[in-house]
C-alpha cells in the first residue's frame, strides 16, 4: 500500500507544480508573446483597426527604411539624444556616488544617498511637466534668469524654437543625477576588496589616478548595466518627447519610437507601426548583443577573458 | 582625510544636490502664488503665505481693527483679524484644493491599479519562483527559460500588437487592460529575483521541515516567505514604482478618459483648461508625488539595502 501511494504523491506533486507555473505561462502567452509573433505578423500587412487587411509582404519595411522622409532625421535624433544620455549616466551619477562614498562617516553617506534618491518619489510625467511648463516656458525659469540678467534677447521658447529645441530636449534632466544609478555605482564602488584599496594606497595610487585606473575597473559590471539600459530606453523611449514637444517643431525632435506611435494611434496605419517596432527591436537587440561582447565587467577582466 | 578636503566633498555633493533639487523648490513656492504674482515677478516669495505670518499676530491678540487682505477671487475684502488668517489661508491652499479635486480619481485609481499589481506580482512570482527553485519536475527548465525569453521583447515592438489584443479582448476602459499586462511582465523580473533568492537558501532548512512532516504550501509559508521578507519589499516597491510612473499605456487604453491614473491624469490636466491655473498644476504635481513619498518613507531601508546588495549589475 505504501509503495502505490509514492508514485501518486510524486504525480500529485508533479501535477501542482505544472498548476503554479501555468499561471504565468498563460498570462506571458496571451499578453507577451501573442504581440510579439503579432508584430511580425501584422507588419506584413496594411490595416486600420476593424478594416479590411492587405498583404503587403515586405513593404512596410521598404517604406520606412527607403521612402518615408521621417525615417532618418527621427534616427538622427535618436542617435544624439542617446548618445548624450549614455555620456551623463556613465559620468555624473559615477562621479557624485565617488564623492558620497569618499565621505569617512557612514551616517552622512546615508543621508546624502537618500537625498538623492528622493526625487524618484514625484512622477517621470509630472517631472516632464515641470521642464516644459516651468523651466522652458516663456515665463519660466530659464528665461527669466536670462531677463534678470538683462540677458533679454536670449529668451526664447526654448522647445518650440526649431534650432534649440533638440539641445534642450536633451538638457531635460540636467544636472543628471539620478539617484537610482547613484545607488547602483555606490553598491560597485563600496564591493570594491579592502585588500585592493590597500594595495593601491601602498602604491601611492590615489586621487584620480585611483579613481581611473582602480575604481572604474572596478565598477565595470554597474557601468555596462546602466549602459545596456540606457541604450534600450533611448532607443524606444518617446514618453518624455511627447509630453514635452509632441515631437515638434515640425519634426525637429521626433524619434522613431514617437513615429511609430503617431502612425499606429493617429494614423491608424497599425501594419506600418508594427514593422516600426520590429526594427526597433532588431536595432535593441543588435546593440545589446554588441555591449554583451565588447564591454567587459569587472569579472570578465579579472577572468583575463 | 583632512578637515579641508572634508568640507569640499561636502560642499560638492551639496551642490549637486541643490541643482537637482532646484525645479522642486520652484514648484512648491509657485504652487502658493497666483498667475499675476508669477508673471510679474518669477522669483518671489508666495504672497499669500507673507499675509498669513501678518495676520497671526494680531489674530492671536484678539485684536478687532479690520485688516485688508485678497481672497480666493483675487479681490481685496476689509475683515476682523480671525477671519482674515482664515481668508488668507483659503487663498494660498487654493491650488491644492483644486488640484486635490481634479486628481483625486486619478490618484485613487493608480493606488487600486499598482496594489492590485504588486499584490498579483508577488503572489505569482514568489509562487513560481519557488516551484520552479526548489522542486524537481519534467520541464522546469525549459519553463524558466520561456518565462526569463520575454524579457528579450522591448516594450517597443509589443506596444501596438499589444493594444490591438486588449482591444480585441474587450478590455479597453477597464481596469483590466492596465493590471493583466502589468501583472504579466511584471511577475518576470520577481521571478528572477526571487529564484536567484530562493536558489541561494540552504537546502538542510527545507530537508529537515520535509522530515517533519511539511507539505508544499507549509514550506512556503513557514519557510519561504518569512525568510525573503527583505527580497519581496524590494519587488513590491520596484512594482509599485513601476506602476505609478507607467503613462503611456493608460493614455492609450482610456479611450474614454474614466479610468485614468495619476500619470496619464496629470498630462489630461496640464493640458486642459484648468491648466491656466499655475498654482493648481504645479499643487497637483506635488499631491500626486505624497503617496510614493510615504512608500520611500516607510520602505527606504530594505530598498537602499536591496539596490546596494549587488543585486544590479550585468
Amino acid at each position: 500500500m505504501n509503495r502505490e501511494r509514492i508514485p501518486n504523491h510524486r504525480l500529485r506533486a508533479t501535477l501542482s507544480c505544472y498548476a503554479i507555473v501555468a499561471v504565468p505561462v498563460l498570462l506571458l502567452t496571451l499578453f507577451v508573446y501573442l504581440p510579439v509573433i503579432w508584430a511580425f505578423s501584422k507588419s506584413l500587412y496594411q490595416f486600420e483597426i476593424g478594416g479590411e487587411s492587405v498583404f503587403v509582404g515586405l513593404g512596410n519595411y521598404v517604406e520606412f527604411l527607403t521612402a518615408d522622409p521621417v525615417t532618418w532625421p527621427s534616427l538622427g535624433h535618436m542617435l544624439l539624444l542617446t548618445t548624450f544620455a549614455v555620456c551623463m549616466r556613465l559620468s555624473v551619477p559615477l562621479l557624485v556616488a565617488k564623492l558620497v562614498h569618499s565621505i569617512p562617516v557612514e551616517r552622512w553617506r546615508y543621508v546624502y544617498r537618500i537625498v538623492f534618491l528622493t526625487p524618484i518619489v514625484v512622477p517621470g510625467v509630472a517631472v516632464q511637466l515641470i521642464w516644459s511648463g516651468l523651466i522652458y516656458a516663456d515665463n519660466g525659469l530659464v528665461n527669466e534668469t536670462l531677463r534678470s540678467l538683462g540677458l533679454d534677447s536670449l529668451a526664447r521658447g526654448w522647445l518650440s524654437d526649431p534650432t534649440t529645441a533638440l539641445p534642450a530636449v536633451a538638457l531635460i534632466g540636467l544636472p543628471f543625477v539620478g539617484g537610482f544609478e547613484v545607488l547602483i555605482y555606490y553598491a560597485g564602488l563600496s564591493g570594491i576588496p579592502e585588500s585592493v584599496n590597500e594595495a593601491a594606497r601602498l602604491e601611492g595610487c590615489t586621487g584620480l589616478r585611483k579613481f581611473f585606473l582602480i575604481d572604474i575597473p572596478m565598477v565595470m559590471s554597474q557601468l555596462k548595466l546602466v549602459l545596456i539600459l540606457t541604450i534600450i530606453g533611448g532607443v524606444q523611449g518617446f514618453q518624455g518627447l511627447f509630453i514635452v514637444t509632441r515631437g515638434g517643431p515640425g519634426f525637429k525632435t521626433t524619434v522613431p519610437g514617437l513615429w511609430m506611435y503617431y502612425n499606429a494611434f493617429s494614423f491608424q496605419r497599425m501594419g506600418y507601426a508594427c514593422a516600426i517596432g520590429v526594427c526597433l527591436f532588431v536595432l535593441i537587440f543588435g546593440l545589446t548583443l554588441l555591449n554583451m561582447k565588447y564591454f567587459r565587467s569587472t569579472e570578465e577582466l579579472e577572468g583575463g577573458r | 582625510m583632512n578637515h579641508g578636503k572634508q568640507i569640499l566633498l561636502h560642499a560638492l555633493i551639496l551642490a549637486f544636490a541643490a541643482a537637482t533639487l532646484l525645479p522642486f523648490v520652484f514648484v512648491m513656492n509657485n504652487s502658493l502664488r497666483s498667475n499675476a504674482e508669477q508673471y510679474h515677478a518669477f522669483f518671489g516669495l508666495p504672497q499669500s503665505l507673507e499675509r498669513i505670518i501678518v495676520t497671526i499676530p494680531a489674530a492671536l491678540r484678539g485684536a478687532t481693527e479690520p485688516m485688508t487682505v485678497e481672497d480666493e477671487e483675487g479681490t481685496l475684502r476689509q475683515v476682523a483679524p480671525a477671519k482674515a488668517l482664515g481668508v488668507s489661508v483659503l487663498t494660498a491652499t487654493k491650488g491644492y484644493r483644486h488640484a486635490w479635486h481634479v486628481i483625486r480619481p486619478y490618484m485613487l485609481n493608480s493606488l487600486f491599479v499598482s496594489i492590485t499589481t504588486a499584490a498579483g506580482v508577488l503572489l505569482l512570482g514568489s509562487l513560481t519562483a519557488y516551484v520552479l527553485s526548489r522542486q524537481r519536475f519534467f520541464g522546469a527548465k525549459a519553463l524558466y527559460l520561456y518565462i526569463i525569453g520575454t524579457m528579450m521583447f522591448p516594450g517597443a515592438l509589443t506596444l501596438v500588437p499589444s493594444f490591438m489584443l486588449v482591444k480585441k479582448l474587450g478590455l479597453l476602459n477597464t481596469y483590466w487592460a492596465m493590471i493583466l499586462p502589468y501583472i504579466a511582465g511584471g511577475q518576470v523580473f520577481a521571478i528572477f529575483v526571487f529564484k536567484s533568492f530562493f536558489d541561494g537558501l540552504p537546502e538542510e532548512l527545507f530537508e529537515s521541515a520535509r522530515l517533519d512532516g511539511a507539505g508544499h504550501s507549509q514550506l512556503y509559508r513557514y519557510i519561504v516567505l518569512p525568510l525573503s521578507k527583505p527580497v519581496l519589499s524590494v519587488v513590491a516597491v520596484m512594482s509599485i514604482l513601476g506602476t505609478w510612473n507607467e503613462f503611456l499605456w493608460p493614455f492609450i487604453t482610456n479611450t474614454e478618459g474614466k479610468y485614468h491614473v495619476i500619470a496619464s491624469g496629470l498630462y489630461v490636466l496640464a493640458t486642459s483648461p484648468y491648466a491656466s491655473n499655475f498654482s493648481t498644476l504645479f499643487a497637483a504635481y506635488l499631491i500626486s508625488s505624497v503617496p510614493l513619498l510615504l512608500l520611500f518613507i516607510y520602505a527606504t531601508k530594505p530598498f537602499i539595502q536591496g539596490v546596494t546588495s549587488g543585486a544590479f549589475k550585468a
